[in-house]
């Protein structure tokens, strides 16, 4: 499809509600039209956004990563490579479409432009992002970390990344996106675009911290090839305006595997629409959607998981779990199930409940508190462990939880 | 002679308005050993849930009293703290809470050292003897694994033991102990229980419906329930004639 085609497709979906999440009027915010400035090092990063990055697990001195990826806003742009890896790019992803013509074919492809307003906005308006490719048979072992700052009042960043583990390769990408509190009103549009070819191997580990003022609206979808694993993992622990959310994994080739898991500590008056689909589209292909939702103060999250079998001799899990700690919070969990060929195997289990009462006795007949014991169930109900997830990227996982319950808790 | 551990005095308990217990007095003394007998349903468990202070038992008479105090308005983290603990038949599970780190926050004696940056908040590390303990139990295999979760029955006993004996009570209930226990378990349960009593400064309440585990260690007193009732007080030689009879025919031989 040639670019104009394209921005012909998103003005014809400009005006298209999403399919979940209340509804943004995208005509009040700001957006960029320059094109991004360039950070030389992370040494010319202030010492406060370095701070700041820290929370979201991006690691400023870069000991145990392999590349690295800042944008603040949709303005200025890091993006490292440390030597020796070879096999491994990470580019901007202005300079990377001016770069590689075939990357077109990969634009919008797994997600499509005009899905919903949020998608056609951010192909009208400047873009940016990352492009990180890992090349046939390269296996990355240290993950590329990645953040996207937001620090502008009421204006839009606009994201738009690629990744692509080739055939045979192995690539680990830990994102973190985060806002400073004092930012006023602002709007994170995120398109995200998975490719993992035959063979390959790639995770994809979230920690996100935004402010209270921030609205959400990711978009973002993968597909997996023969043998491909996808391995997807989500903390999302601050309080937020509003998010929705719903990436959809297609695993298109035999043997396709995709796990998604998610954990959405719910604060204040944030209100979470968080869910992950996966489509079972050839043999052998399995996965699991796992979710698990803490409700505190009054913030409203619903848990959404939705299995599409295609094809026989598949199988695919889904388990969403919600805690409810307030009287004015709310849980909704939502699992789907759709089969459309015999011997597509797909179950569920979706569980939403307080502190259990039984719980708490037995842990304070050991000598804890009430309080010490509310908190070591909800502590124990938070871990989320990821089977195949590197241990500095489930490290990340664990210390942004922990961080997030001392403040909560 | 010394005075009572604990004592219930008149104890009476209901749970969900159904009465269980209908006036109980029992006396327990530091260090000795005592067996709480009874057939199904005579209220032994009750009994010992509610001197924890599980909520659903409602105490609607008697008192019970630790050291010659109420513990009636105790919380059960208090009753705890005081060194009452109690082994339960079927405890719940909690997830993301590792048995050894449980053990390790209860027992501060296994601890060496606070949490490192690595680990979740009440992780810690722990000494290799609990591990030497575990061992001994031989439920090594659920060092690792999430609090009771998918325990099988004489795996739940023996982390239970192993939790209640890390508290370093005062006094413990142990709710059928033996039950589900192959024999090899029951050996081990049995060893440890007898070097408790040993070392003299716990006293011992085991609540049983058969006799297997008071094989390997001394009983000082054997008190025995019938429908939420004491209504038999001896010692270990009326075991064999309980076991030989069955309850029903052996409190009417002595009650009658």
């Amino acid at each position: 499809m040639t670019s104009d085609d394209m921005k012909k497709r998103a003005e014809s979906a400009k005006e298209k509600l999403a399919q979940y999440g209340d509804d943004i009027n995208l005509d009040n915010y700001e957006y960029t039209s320059s094109e991004p400035s360039e950070i030389e090092s992370i040494d010319d990063v202030s010492s406060a956004d370095q701070s700041l990055v820290k929370e979201v697990g991006f690691d400023p001195t870069q000991e145990k990563v392999s590349a690295s990826f800042m944008q603040f806003d949709t303005e200025s742009i890091l993006a490292d490579v440390l030597l020796s890896q070879e096999g491994l790019e990470v580019l901007p992803m202005s300079q990377a479409l001016k770069q590689y013509d075939w990357l077109q074919n990969y634009l919008w492809k797994a997600v499509p432009v005009d899905v919903d307003k949020y998608t056609a906005r951010s192909e009208l308006e400047t873009y940016n992002g990352y492009f990180i490719r890992a090349k046939a048979g390269a296996k990355i072992g240290m993950p590329v970390q990645s953040c996207l700052i937001m620090k502008k009042n009421q204006s839009v960043q606009n994201v738009h990344n690629i990744i692509i583990a080739e055939e045979g390769s192995e690539l680990h990408i830990i994102n973190g996106c985060a806002t400073p509190s004092e930012v006023e009103q602002s709007l994170h549009l995120g398109v995200s675009e998975f490719y993992v070819k035959k063979n390959a191997q790639l995770s994809f580990t979230m920690v996100h911290r935004w402010s209270e003022k921030t609205d959400v609206r990711p978009r973002s979808a993968a597909i997996v090839e023969e043998n491909g694993t996808y391995i997807s993992s989500y903390a999302l622990l601050s309080p937020l305006k509003s998010i929705q959310t719903f990436p959809k994994v297609r695993l298109v080739g035999p043997g396709a595997k995709s796990d998604l898991y998610s954990i959405v500590y719910g604060t204040k008056e944030s209100k979470y629409d968080i869910g992950g689909l996966l489509s079972l589209e050839a043999l052998r292909t399995n996965g699991k959607v796992v979710s698990r939702s803490i409700a505190t103060d009054s913030s409203e999250i619903i848990a959404r998981g939705d299995l599409v079998g295609l094809s026989g001799q598949t199988k695919a899990r889904l388990e969403c779990d919600g805690l409810l700690i307030s009287d004015s919070a709310v849980i909704r969990a939502v699992p789907m199930l759709l089969a459309r060929a015999e011997g597509a195997e797909l179950s569920h289990e979706a569980t939403v409940g307080k502190v259990g009462a039984e719980q708490l006795s037995y842990l304070m007949s050991r000598g804890l508190t009430e309080d010490e014991a509310t908190s070591l169930i909800i502590r124990g109900f938070v871990k989320l462990k990821v089977p195949g997830l590197p241990d500095a990227l489930q490290n990340s996982i664990d210390s942004a939880i922990r961080m997030s319950l001392e403040g909560g808790l | 002679m010394c005075g009572n551990l604990l004592e219930t005095r008149d104890l009476r308990v209901e749970v969900n308005g159904v009465p269980i217990l209908s006036g109980v007095d029992l006396e327990f003394e530091p260090g000795l050993v005592y067996a709480v007998l009874g057939p199904n349903a005579s209220g032994k468990s009750t009994l010992a849930k509610t001197i924890m202070g599980l909520p659903e038992y409602k105490i609607t008479g008697g008192d019970i009293l630790f050291n010659n105090q109420s513990i009636l308005n105790k919380t059960i983290t208090e009753r705890a703290q005081l060194g009452i603990a109690y082994a339960f038949q079927t405890p719940p599970s909690i997830s993301g809470v590792k048995l050894d780190d449980f053990i390790c926050r209860i027992c501060p004696d296994y601890l060496c050292k606070v949490d490192s940056e690595h680990l979740m908040g009440e992780s810690c590390a722990c000494k290799d003897e609990l591990y030497d303990d575990f061992e001994r139990l031989g439920i090594r295999n659920l060092a690792k694994r999430d609090l009771n979760d998918g325990f099988s029955g004489g795996e739940t006993k023996r982390s239970e033991l192993f939790q209640v004996l890390s508290m370093r009570p005062k006094i413990m209930f142990l709710d059928e102990p033996d039950s589900g226990l192959d024999y090899d378990s029951l050996k081990i349960v049995g060893c440890e229980l007898k070097a408790l009593r040993e070392k003299g400064d716990t006293t011992l309440v085991i609540i049983s419906h058969h006799r297997y585990v008071l094989e390997f260690l001394e009983v000082d007193k054997v008190y025995i329930l019938y429908q939420g009732k004491l209504v038999y007080t001896g010692d270990m030689s009326d075991i064999p004639a309980l076991e030989e009879k069955g309850y029903e025919k052996f409190l009417a031989e002595v009650t009658g």
